[in-house]
């Protein structure tokens, strides 16, 4: 009995048989590598969007950012996707972490040998495409290297807000600012979304050194009105932020709010080389952003500047239409203020066809910028709206801003869902009236920024989506109520946005004491004489201009909102700076 | 709550019965963190290897703190009867970074302590062998430490492989495409 068992083991080996063996098989079979092993890299190309943080971050100086054939630059696209050398890369994977997009991966591939030592730089995602099915290293989730949250902006609480026209944003203090402009990766995408395309990374930058002057000067270096952008730009940049595609954008405006609000007196701190006066001469009819922008830098360059502007103080829409809840005046007056010491001259109360002659203009100078902006509403079109308050926005904001007194008394209601919409309808809010919006399509097809339909809505501002205006019905000459059916969205047969379509017999009336509308403006140019007229073009209610904002008169150039489509200040302030070297191009170089 | 972390608790109150100086936290079932001071490391450590049974020294691990200008070393610590593991944190003055060696107590900290000594130098006292590790002549600043400059340090060592040369400046390219120049104000009189 005991030698049984000595036979029986050599059979107990047998039992491995089932098992998978741990030794080198042939032909050769390659084993799983580890979870999250780190090899060859991996780019989507789609996704990347050029914005160089892997490059910025490699400890190696392994990551080039390269041109592609195919990959072209644009709006939020540098155009550059990254190179690697992988004789020089560890595999650290911190080029992965920080991926802004979580484009860039590492695979789980990593054999090569070559005597070759160009085939060691690799462009993944192009020369790669295979390796997508091995991606294995990928951005963490739990613990990312981006900050993707925003440093909060104070406000005034809703309620409290329409108690006054005082500011509802209360700005960054310094150490929010340090660490919100810390967040940025200094890549530069925003510039390309940027009308006047600034400096943004470099102010960014200089704000998160704690080098606050440095960031006004950069920001100066292509906007004058800085501190009215900081407060109410449309802020293209953000959209294309390369921290907002997986997290919340750098809070790029109000930055530039923060630099511009530390000090007082910008004069002190840019110290402006003013050139020798160049014995040219420029009119500009209408002070707003694009006649204020092209003033101030003619001015710089030693040309004899005179703006025109009808209304009693400079600024254009940014002073008669933007309310002061957004805009303040003081903070309006220190940016003229300033651009008045760099010698631009300024003429309020005086509007051209009227006041002065354009001819007279246009003779006294060498040339001539025309920046009216859009002031003359469109009419609703509607029975009854020529009634007793029936009023437009633009006029009604005017009235407002110059400091009339209005009487919207109890009940308004506002028509359309543009930012004049929104502005008209928490103006109303704030002289004590209960509002309501009509707009004919959805809350989100309308035109005006999320967040200033957000602060209509806090303020308690009433919207109606979907509902057309069908009639103003008066009594005793002055408006009672109005009539609006409700409207279905339809697809558009043309293949653009759904259009909104009445349904029959839907309809609702609203007691009212103000209608206002609020549908488009669009530009006045009864001051031109005629000649001038017809031998300008003007195509849809727009100067055409070329790439300096020259006109198809010579001597005269155009900008802002009777120019450009995008029609926001910042627009306006690019056209004017552009227009500064058509104008100095046009007088000084032939 | 309180029965589950017995174990721990009663060696926090016996290392603190023992070392006055010792700051005992637990992190969790299993886990203790002592922050000690360096002076008497080896006393400590011998204490908790023959008193309290954490027989294995699992690791030795070095933290830079130039923000504190002190280095940190964990020693990580293990008791195969509690399934205990214990981590105590010295801290040591960056500028004259030196503490004893742990090799009596435990022949294999050699290695660790080599590595800790050419990746951040920190001097260990009393140890039997302290030759070059892993780097050949290294003359540079020790390269675990945070000051050390890794993309200086690379420019200058490595050579720039061939074909490299179309590489572009994001910033710059963004530029030129709108035809735009930034400024620089980095090097003006304030």
């Amino acid at each position: 009995m005991k030698n049984i068992k000595g036979a029986l083991v050599p059979f107990s080996a047998l039992k491995y048989l089932g098992k998978k063996p741990h030794t080198v098989r042939y032909p050769f079979e390659k084993k799983k590598t580890a979870e999250r092993y780190r090899g060859f890299h991996f780019n989507e190309i789609e996704v990347c969007i050029g914005c160089g943080t892997c490059s910025t971050i490699c400890q190696n100086e392994a990551i080039d950012m390269i041109k592609i054939e195919g990959v072209e630059p644009g709006r939020g696209d540098s155009g550059l996707r990254p190179r690697i050398d992988n004789g020089r890369c560890c595999w650290c994977g911190l080029c992965v972490d920080m991926c802004p997009t979580g484009s860039l991966s590492l695979t789980d591939q990593y054999l090569h040998t070559s005597p070759d030592p160009d085939s060691y730089l690799l462009i993944p995602g192009v020369d790669n495409p295979e390796m997508k099915e091995n991606i294995s290293f990928t951005k963490s989730d739990t613990e990312p290297l981006l900050q993707f949250d925003r440093v909060p902006m104070r406000e005034l609480d809703g309620a409290e807000r329409v108690k006054s026209f005082a500011e509802v944003v209360l700005g960054y203090m310094q150490e929010e600012a340090r660490a919100e402009a810390t967040r940025c990766v200094d890549c530069g995408l925003c510039v390309t979304a940027c009308p006047d395309h600034m400096h943004i990374p470099e102010y960014i930058g200089a704000i998160a050194e704690a080098d606050d002057a440095k960031a006004l000067k950069y920001i100066y270096d292509n906007n004058p009105l800085p501190e009215m952008c900081g407060k109410v730009c449309t802020r293209q940049c953000e959209t294309v932020c390369a921290i907002g595609h997986l997290g919340e954008p750098i809070a790029i405006r109000w930055l530039k709010r923060y630099a511009t609000e530390q000090f007082p007196d910008p004069a002190a701190i840019l110290n402006p080389k003013i050139a020798e006066p160049n014995g040219k001469k420029v009119g500009i009819v209408g002070g707003g952003p694009a006649g204020l922008s092209a003033g101030y830098y003619l001015a710089l360059r030693g040309f004899d500047v005179n703006i025109y502007e009808a209304l009693p103080r400079m600024g254009g829409m940014t002073f008669a239409g933007i309310p002061k809840y957004r805009f303040p005046l003081d903070s309006l007056d220190k940016q003229i203020d300033y651009m008045k010491k760099v010698g631009v001259k300024m003429h309020n109360n005086v509007r051209v066809g009227k006041d002065i002659t354009f001819d007279k203009i246009r003779n006294d100078n060498d040339a001539v910028f025309i920046g009216i902006g859009f002031h003359v509403p469109y009419t609703l079109g509607l029975t009854g709206e020529d009634l007793e308050n029936s009023i437009q926005a633009i006029d009604f904001l005017r009235r407002v801003n110059i400091g009339e007194t209005v009487d919207v008394g109890k009940k308004v209601v506002v028509i359309g869902g543009g930012n004049v919409a929104i502005d008209a309808a928490r103006v109303s809010r704030r002289l004590g009236a209960e509002v309501t919006i009509l707009y004919r399509r959805r809350v989100e097809d309308m035109p005006a920024d999320w967040e200033e339909i957000e602060g209509a809505e806090d303020e308690g501002v009433h919207i109606v989506p979907q509902g057309i205006p069908l009639e103003i019905i008066g009594e005793n000459g002055k408006v009672k109520s109005i009539k609006y059916g409700m409207a279905e969205m339809v697809p558009d047969d043309k293949g653009g946005r759904p259009r909104p379509k009445l349904i029959e017999g839907d309809e609702h009336i609203l007691e009212v004491d103000t209608v206002i509308g609020a549908i488009g403006q669009e530009a006045d140019y009864s001051f031109l004489p005629k000649e001038i007229m017809d031998e300008l073009k003007i195509e849809r209610g727009r100067v055409v201009v070329n790439e300096l904002k020259q006109t198809s008169i010579p001597d005269i150039f155009a900008g802002g909102d009777n120019v450009n489509r995008t029609m926001d200040a910042i627009s306006a302030i690019a056209d004017g700076v552009r227009a500064v070297e058509g104008i100095s191009h046009y007088l000084l170089d032939e | 709550m309180s029965d589950t972390l017995q174990k721990e608790e009663q060696i926090k109150a016996s290392i603190n019965a023992a070392f006055r100086s010792a700051k005992v936290s637990i992190q969790r079932k299993g886990r203790i963190i002592v922050e000690f001071r360096g002076g008497i490391l080896p006393a400590f450590a011998s204490y908790l290897k023959e008193y309290l049974n954490f027989k294995h020294l699992s690791m030795i691990s070095g933290v830079d703190w130039p923000e504190d200008n002190q280095f940190e070393l964990v020693y990580h610590l293990w008791s195969y009867e509690q399934s205990i593991h214990v981590m105590v944190k010295v801290r040591l003055d960056r500028e004259a970074a030196k503490t004893k060696t742990l090799t009596p107590l435990w022949e294999h900290a050699e290695t660790y302590e080599r590595e800790i000594h050419e990746m951040l130098g920190v001097e260990f006292e009393g140890h039997p062998n302290m030759r070059d590790f892993i780097l050949e002549d290294w003359d540079d600043l020790p390269p675990m430490r945070r000051d050390f400059m890794t993309r200086e340090y690379v420019d200058e060592v490595y050579e720039w492989r061939k074909g490299r040369e179309d590489a572009q400046d994001v910033r710059q390219t963004i530029a030129e495409q709108y035809n735009t120049e930034v400024p620089n104000f980095n090097n003006e009189d304030k």
